[in-house]
């Protein structure tokens, strides 16, 4: 049976780094203003990733407590919303639009340099924590074609070369 | 009632039933993968579509959870649906590992069984593979996600009935699978629901793993031996040896199991039991032949009773023992040894049923069924941890709370699970629970919540209860106990108002004190508030073991014979001395208190103990230990070698209840029949080792040809039981009580009436203080819900998931002595006696309280305890 298992490969588990304790204490105001209600999850948690940056597990266990919500109720929420992150993300967050209009005005050629260039593919952060990539579907501003998202700022009408240039301007 | 068509057989069901239930009262067999009668319809399978024409429309939809209705024809086996299903399961096998050779569930699959009804003749979509989590490490239970078909039902089984939510969804769309947090191990109840619910083999119990095939096994069906509830279980053999046990869904608890009735059974084969008579030999206990063993005893005793009297004698029964040995243990008491010193489980364990249901209701007995609790509209817990004493209880109140919006009053001195429910809780300190009782009965009373035509028309007594209860305002009781009034008065206003209540009691050694004002303020609040005589009301006390109920019922006290009948009633007495061939002492004996007492100053010199260890669960170890070193003579009947037997001068091995026959009675007064695996016997049956006992007393009348006989003396003498019989009980049980050949049992009692006339209300005794010290702890010997008495330490697989436990204390506590979790502490006594274990903070203890299980041997948790006391003492220092 145990070999069985071994043919059906294990997943990868996203290593996760510690929070020290005296830091999860920042937790605590968060727990106070929304226990008693299993409905004021989704903004407690949104309160704690805006503490941390992501929601590695001794948060969500320590909310999972101080709310009476089941840890794997919190951590089910946790990995349906994209919003929501167990590991932690870059300082910027790129979303790179791979939408029909984008993708033929070049953003697949953007994509390659990203990749080549900072090293990360779709999904993942920089060694550095500089930057994280996201590619998504469409940002609504096909007339800009390729459109690039960079934390809250929109950049249209990109020349693929000229990439590396806009993300110089983060650091 | 709905009338429908369903494949041509018309059906009338209850409105508000499914089309799924309609078809399965029709004897018509829908597909189905999501659905199981305990949990809300879900509809995610797709497999139980139908086509149903009404008002001449056809349209396809899930029979799970669309209702039927009036004229509705419905059609489940068209070849249009066949299609759409045999597609829904090609769609399923995409992704789904076709390993079935090796899979734990083969042959016992339902995707598998459907496969092949359908006839799925091809995969006609590309093979998917996504690999999902695989877990070996949780106790029990073995979890391999890639194998699973997202029915849900192990998610909702275990949310909607157990309360637990240890699995959840997570991940989303194609990527999502039933995980806990992080894909860690296990740490739940390890009811093992999500096992047996699993339609595939995604999981499984780990030790079916390598061992055997479900449809191999050979199964027996009996009841569990653990707390009180009777749930029914089937033991799986293979080989001759148990490897899987399961319940059966027609079974009166559903096919719930907890931990203990699931897991707990290895006990059985333990290399700990005994096999053969000990007898001690200069000093230390040596084995000898069952003739040797049972000739010492009774020359021993018959020698003590000639020298020093038959009230020299003393035994103590147990809730472990059959209806049939119950009373044919009565007998070997009564008329052998000659005395009525005959006692169990402490003698406080039933007190509130004998001295607070009996003389008020007339049966000694909870009033109604457990099923009947997931419908009430209130539940009032007082002091029970249903959680950890009769965890299949718990689960009818979870779903009363989440279904039926039942409110849940927790008056407890623990912070326990269910008082996270809806509703109120109110702590208390220990023992106190009466104090709220009768103030929300004074506060209903006043403010003209109760049910007058109840009060006048079915009992009597209202006036001496109104003047008993003149100091019992919700004001002065909250002032005595340091609550809020308006708290008492939110949680009487719900009980009183809400349309069904039930209230419920539990039992056990770890309540040491006398049960009986508690379950007097009880009954009285559900009398007055006319909450009695109903579906789903009444009052519930869940005695510990499996047989408490029983044990009552055949007399296993000083003052009662089977039936209830008192020793001091002479034309009961007559009859039990004719039938049992025998005087019977017209004064009642000595309780376990007292035998103790009287081992101690010399009046008692034999004691008799069977299937009870008095030294690691009676309150006081001390005085225990010394009234035993007293003794002239004990002998005691046990499966293991327990403390109390380690003392013994003789110990009698028995057999293990899943090797015996006989009858259980559970709390909810269902007799049902035990039937023995094809395990060898080890030990001899406790009826046997009674009749050789006699024998060799010189009473060889005392003899019967099987446990059936047995149950046909009982039907003759104890009324409850007269309609009872072996053929009657069947698979099912019966519910006494039965009064003759005709009757088929009474889940309710009162319906029409009490057997007493009217009701008698019992005035509430004066309201006392509660001590409130500071600077010192309250000790409360608490129950988890992985043992059973100190009789679970045999079990390995518990002893493994939950091994000897800690302390739990509050955090404010634990702060304040500067302890962390997994910290030596040191608990000290009033009486000096100290013990050393470890603490964790826990939710469930309140500030001053320490929670320590009284389960394990090792602790000496009774060390503190003494009889009666309501509240123990303690300090606790860092060790």
């Amino acid at each position: 049976m145990q070999e069985r298992d071994a043919l059906l490969k294990k997943k990868v588990q996203d290593s996760v780094e510690q929070i020290p304790s005296d830091q999860l204490l920042l937790l605590d105001p968060i727990i106070e203003k929304y226990q008693g209600s299993m409905s004021y999850l989704i903004p407690a948690l949104k309160e704690a990733q805006e503490t941390f940056g992501y929601l590695p597990m001794e948060v969500q266990r320590k909310l999972a407590k101080g709310l009476n919500i089941p840890a794997p109720h919190i951590y089910g929420v946790v990995t349906f919303y994209s919003f929501f992150t167990v590991t932690p993300r870059g300082r910027h967050t790129i979303r790179l639009c791979l939408g029909t209009a984008c993708y033929v005005k070049g953003a697949k050629d953007m994509l390659q340099i990203i990749v080549k260039e900072v090293g990360i593919n779709v999904g993942e952060t920089s060694k550095d924590g500089r930057f994280t990539l996201e590619a998504v579907r469409c940002l609504g501003a096909c007339g800009l074609a390729p459109v690039m998202m960079i934390g809250e700022d929109t950049h249209g009408n990109i020349i693929p070369s000229a990439t590396l240039g806009i993300l110089e301007g983060y650091q | 009632m709905v009338t429908l068509t369903i494949d041509g057989v018309k059906v009338a069901v209850k409105k508000g039933s499914s089309i799924l239930e309609a078809a399965q009262q029709a004897g018509v067999r829908i597909p189905t993968l999501c659905h199981d009668k305990r949990l809300i319809p879900y509809g995610s399978c797709r497999l139980c579509i139908v086509e149903v024409t009404a008002r001449g429309r056809t349209r396809t939809m899930p029979a799970c959870f669309n209702p039927a209705r009036d004229g509705m024809e419905v059609a489940t086996n068209t070849p249009k649906l066949r299609d759409a299903r045999r597609l829904q399961l090609m769609l399923l096998l995409r992704s789904h590992p076709l390993l079935c050779p090796s899979c734990d569930a083969g042959g016992d699959c339902q995707l598998q069984n459907l496969v092949f009804d359908y006839e799925v003749p091809e995969l006609s979509f590309g093979r998917q593979s996504r690999y999902f989590h695989t877990d070996n490490d949780s106790n029990f239970i073995r979890f391999n996600m890639n194998l699973c078909i997202r029915c849900g039902m192990c998610v909702r089984i275990c949310e909607e009935v157990q309360g637990q939510s240890e699995l959840s969804f997570v991940g989303r769309g194609i990527e999502s699978e039933v995980s806990t947090d992080f894909d860690r191990p296990l740490d739940c109840e390890f009811c093992g629901q999500c096992a047996s619910i699993c339609p595939v083999g995604a999981i499984s119990s780990k030790w079916l793993v390598g061992t055997g095939r479900r449809f191999e096994l050979q199964n027996t069906s009996t009841v569990c031996a653990f707390c009180s509830l009777g749930c029914s279980l089937t033991l799986g053999e293979k080989d001759g040896k148990t490897v899987y046990v399961t319940s059966s869904e027609d079974s009166a608890n559903e096919g719930n199991l907890c931990v203990k009735g699931r897991y707990g059974w290895p006990f059985a084969y333990s290399e700990s039991r005994l096999t053969k008579p000990l007898v001690r030999k200069n000093g230390s206990l040596v084995e000898t032949t069952w003739d040797e063993a049972i000739q010492t005893v009774a020359e021993k005793f018959g020698a003590i009773k000639k020298s020093s009297g038959p009230d020299s004698l003393a035994a103590l029964g147990s809730q472990r023992l059959t209806n049939e040995e119950a009373f044919v243990f009565n007998r070997l008491v009564r008329t052998v040894f000659g005395t009525n010193n005959l006692d169990h489980a402490g003698g406080y364990a039933y007190r509130s049923v004998t001295d607070g249901l009996a003389p008020m209701l007339g049966y000694a007995a909870s009033t109604n069924q457990i099923r009947e609790i997931r419908d009430a509209k209130a539940v009032l817990l007082l002091g029970a941890d249903l959680t950890e004493t009769h965890p299949i209880a718990k689960n009818e109140i979870n779903l009363a709370s989440a279904r039926k919006k039942a409110k849940v009053i927790v008056v407890d001195s623990i912070r326990t699970k269910l008082s996270y429910r809806e509703g109120f809780f109110l702590s208390v300190p220990p023992g106190s629970e009466d104090l709220i009782v009768n103030s929300m009965l004074k506060f209903i009373i006043d403010g003209g919540l109760l049910d007058r035509a109840s009060v006048d028309l079915r009992s009597e007594g209202f006036e001496e209860l109104l003047a008993s209860l003149k100091d019992y305002t919700p004001e002065n009781v909250a002032a005595v106990l340091g609550l809020d009034a308006n708290l008492i008065k939110a949680a009487a206003t719900a009980y009183a108002k809400a349309e069904t209540g039930v209230i419920i009691l539990s039992e056990g050694l770890n309540r040491y004190h006398d049960n009986s004002p508690l379950s007097k303020a009880a009954v009285n609040l559900a009398l007055v508030t006319g909450h009695i005589g109903k579906e789903s009301c009444g009052v519930y006390v869940f005695g510990e073991k499996a047989n408490a109920q029983g044990a009552l019922d055949m007399g296993l006290t000083p003052e009662l014979l089977p039936g209830y009948h008192s020793v001091r009633d002479e034309a009961a007495r007559t009859k039990f001395e004719a039938l049992w061939n025998g005087q019977i002492p017209a004064s009642p004996g000595m309780s376990a208190q007292d035998i103790f007492k009287g081992a101690e100053n010399g009046s008692v010199k034999g004691l008799y103990v069977v299937g009870e260890n008095p030294v690691d669960t009676y309150p006081n170890r001390q005085q225990v230990e010394n009234a035993l070193g007293k003794l002239d003579f004990l002998v005691v009947q046990d499966m293991f070698l327990s403390s109390t037997a380690n003392r013994a001068d003789v110990v009698l091995p028995v057999s293990a209840p899943y090797e015996k026959t006989g009858t259980f009675t559970s709390s909810e007064r269902r007799i049902q029949k035990l039937n023995p695996s094809s395990k060898p016997i080890q030990g001899k049956p406790d009826l046997e080792i009674f009749m050789s006992l006699a024998a060799g007393m010189g009473k060889p009348e005392l003899s019967y040809a099987g446990y059936s006989e047995v149950m046909s003396e009982i039907a003759g003498v104890v009324p409850m039981y007269s309609g009872v019989s072996y053929e009657k009980i069947g698979d099912k049980g019966l519910v006494w009580p039965c009064l003759d050949i005709e009757d088929s049992g009474t889940p309710i009692l009162y319906e029409g009436g009490f057997p007493i006339g009217k009701a008698r209300l019992a005035a509430a005794k004066p309201i006392g203080t509660v001590s409130r010290s500071s600077g010192s702890f309250k000790l409360i010997p608490c129950v988890l819900k992985f043992h059973s008495g100190s009789f679970s330490e045999w079990s390995p697989s518990l002893m493994e998931v939950c091994p000897p436990g800690f302390a739990e204390m509050s955090r404010v506590d634990m702060t304040d002595l500067g302890l962390n979790d997994g910290d030596t502490i040191k608990i000290i006594g009033n009486n000096g006696q100290a013990i050393s274990l470890k603490a964790n903070e826990s939710r469930r203890a309140l500030q001053g309280m320490v929670l320590v299980p009284y389960h394990f041997s090792k602790n000496k948790l009774n060390s503190f305890t003494d009889w009666g006391s309501t509240e123990i003492v303690i300090q606790v220092e860092k060790a």
